[in-house]
């Protein structure tokens, strides 16, 4: 890095989330770098009186001197709120761990999902706060409600309630899809279109709207970049 | 060898409950077996009207229940089957008239007399269901090809397997041209549904009103459909489990049309 190269600011300025993150060169002297905020920072006036700051020195390490007197300087001068460094970054190495850890967690996963074999039948209703996954069928006038996704290897003619009471990312997937209502957290539709067993069908919400599609053409889950427990 | 006790029970009311209990029943008797049929629509009996029996009620399966008779006194004996008895629901009374309890009772008693014990359901799960099934080691639902019939079926069937009956399944009043032109649900859309093992299909047949009206059990007329379809599933529930199902058929357009040429058929 050039140390006179004073045409170049030293400082770079974003909005991340809700705080301000201040990018500088802690190379060059303090009174330079704070000449430098002083343009930036008056130009925003009032914008920047109570904001949150994030100071980051770039890859250099052990500049914490540098940061404390700019601190105290922002503080001072343009009445800022709380100056902060930015969040620890993992290391590589570690980063490699945590990746590991969740593409395998589904080992020590406590099951999620109710699974039911048989057939519910008209007058029968299934409740759980989980998934629940049917083995078998759901007859008309069948009622399933789950906390999260309803899925039925089987015919789905009967009425179903996925993500009760507010989970409006939870499905309901069917190889027959053709349910008398589907609800999926407020969300009711109902007179669905169905294939009749053509496709696998399932049903998602998109702009606040139940919309049914072919599961093997939308393929929701399989850009994952690994198994997550869902 | 204790006898066994078959309820028959639709959900449904209209679906031919009565008319299979008199028709099964007249066939399992005229097999040989001790058969007794026990109208259980309190209130609104009529499986006495449909047997031609009605004349000659004197007790009723309340008057049983509660003491004021014995079996033998209430039960009538049909007079063209051997074997075969009657005992008619109290007209007067609720269906909560009797308890669960009364009804285990009796049917210890009954299942020492009889062969068959056959239980014509009322329409509804209420109380009078409840009474029906609470000591039936068999069920028989009958359900008629129409969405509505078949959700209640639905219901029955749920019911009786929480109850520990596995219920097997007869389709009554099949229209077979109907079911070709599209306008009725065929026997497998129904089995598809409600996926419990089919024992008879029975064709709409204009015999069973007659005899209905005549109070002549439909499996003693000659040439009826139904008639015949109710002695299949009889045999079918006196153990002969193999006996082919016959599914309704269109007539024959061609022999029709031949025999109207040359002068026969109606
Ligand atoms: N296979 C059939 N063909 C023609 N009519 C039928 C048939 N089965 C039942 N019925 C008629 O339907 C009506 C209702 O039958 P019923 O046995 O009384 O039903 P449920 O006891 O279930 O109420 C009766 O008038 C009966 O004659
Ligand atoms: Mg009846």
């Amino acid at each position: 890095m050039n140390m006179t190269d004073r045409n170049k600011s030293p400082i770079k300025l974003k909005g991340v989330g809700n705080s301000l993150w201040v990018t500088f060169d802690p190379t060059q002297p303090v009174d330079f770098l704070q000449e430098e905020l002083t343009k930036l920072f008056k130009r925003m006036k009032h914008l920047v009186v109570n904001a949150r700051i994030v100071l980051d020195p770039g890859e250099q390490e052990g500049c914490d001197d540098v940061v404390k007197k700019l601190r105290v300087f922002l503080k001072d001068t343009f009445d800022v709120g709380a100056v902060s460094k930015p969040p620890v970054k993992r290391a590589v190495k570690e980063e490699r761990i945590r990746q590991r850890d969740i593409g395998s967690s589904w080992h020590n996963s406590a099951s999620e999902v109710l699974m039911l074999t048989g057939r519910v039948r008209s007058g029968q209703k299934i409740t759980t706060k989980k998934h629940v996954l049917i083995l078998g069928d759901v007859n008309p006038g069948g009622e399933i409600v789950a906390g999260g996704d309803i899925v039925v290897m089987g015919s789905l003619c009967g009425t179903v309630s996925a993500g009760q009471p507010d989970n409006e990312d939870s499905i309901v997937l069917s190889l027959d899809f053709r349910p008398t209502q589907v609800q999926i957290g407020g969300f009711l539709a109902a007179g669905i279109p169905s294939s009749r067993g053509k496709t696998v069908e399932f049903a998602s919400v998109e702009d606040n709207a139940i919309v049914v599609k072919d599961y093997l053409k939308a393929n929701p889950f399989g850009r994952l970049p690994q198994p997550l427990v869902r | 060898m204790k006898g066994k006790i078959i309820v028959i029970t639709s959900g449904k009311g209209g679906v031919g409950k009565t008319t299979a209990t008199a028709s099964i029943g007249s066939a399992l008797a005229l097999e040989g077996n001790r058969v007794l049929l026990v109208d259980m629509d309190i209130g609104l009996r009529n499986l006495d009207v449909v047997m031609g029996l009605e004349n000659r009620i004197v007790f009723n399966i309340v008057d049983i229940v509660k003491g004021k008779c014995k079996i033998g006194q209430a039960a009538i004996k049909d007079r063209r089957i051997d074997n075969l008895f009657l005992v008619p629901a109290s007209q007067s009374d609720n269906k909560d008239a009797i308890t669960p309890e009364e009804m285990i009772r009796l049917c210890e008693e009954l299942r020492e007399e009889f062969d068959f014990i056959l239980m014509d359901c009322p329409a509804g799960i209420e109380q009078g269901f409840e009474n029906a099934v609470v000591a039936a080691d068999e069920a028989v639902v009958i359900c008629a090809p129409e969405v509505s019939s078949i959700r209640d079926a639905d219901r029955i069937i749920g019911i009786l397997f929480s109850k520990s009956i596995t219920p097997k399944l007869v389709v009554n009043r099949i229209v077979p041209e109907m079911v070709e032109r599209g306008d009725m649900l065929s026997h497998e859309d129904v089995v598809d549904v409600l996926s419990i093992d089919l024992i008879g299909l029975v064709e709409m047949d204009d015999q069973v009103v007659v005899s209905t009206n005549m109070g002549t059990p439909t499996v003693l007329q000659k040439n009826s459909k139904a008639g015949d379809a109710f002695r299949r599933i009889a045999m079918r529930l006196n153990g002969n489990e193999d006996l082919p199902i016959v599914v309704p058929q269109v007539p024959n357009r061609f022999w029709k049309k031949l025999g109207l040429k040359i002068g026969l058929g109606k």
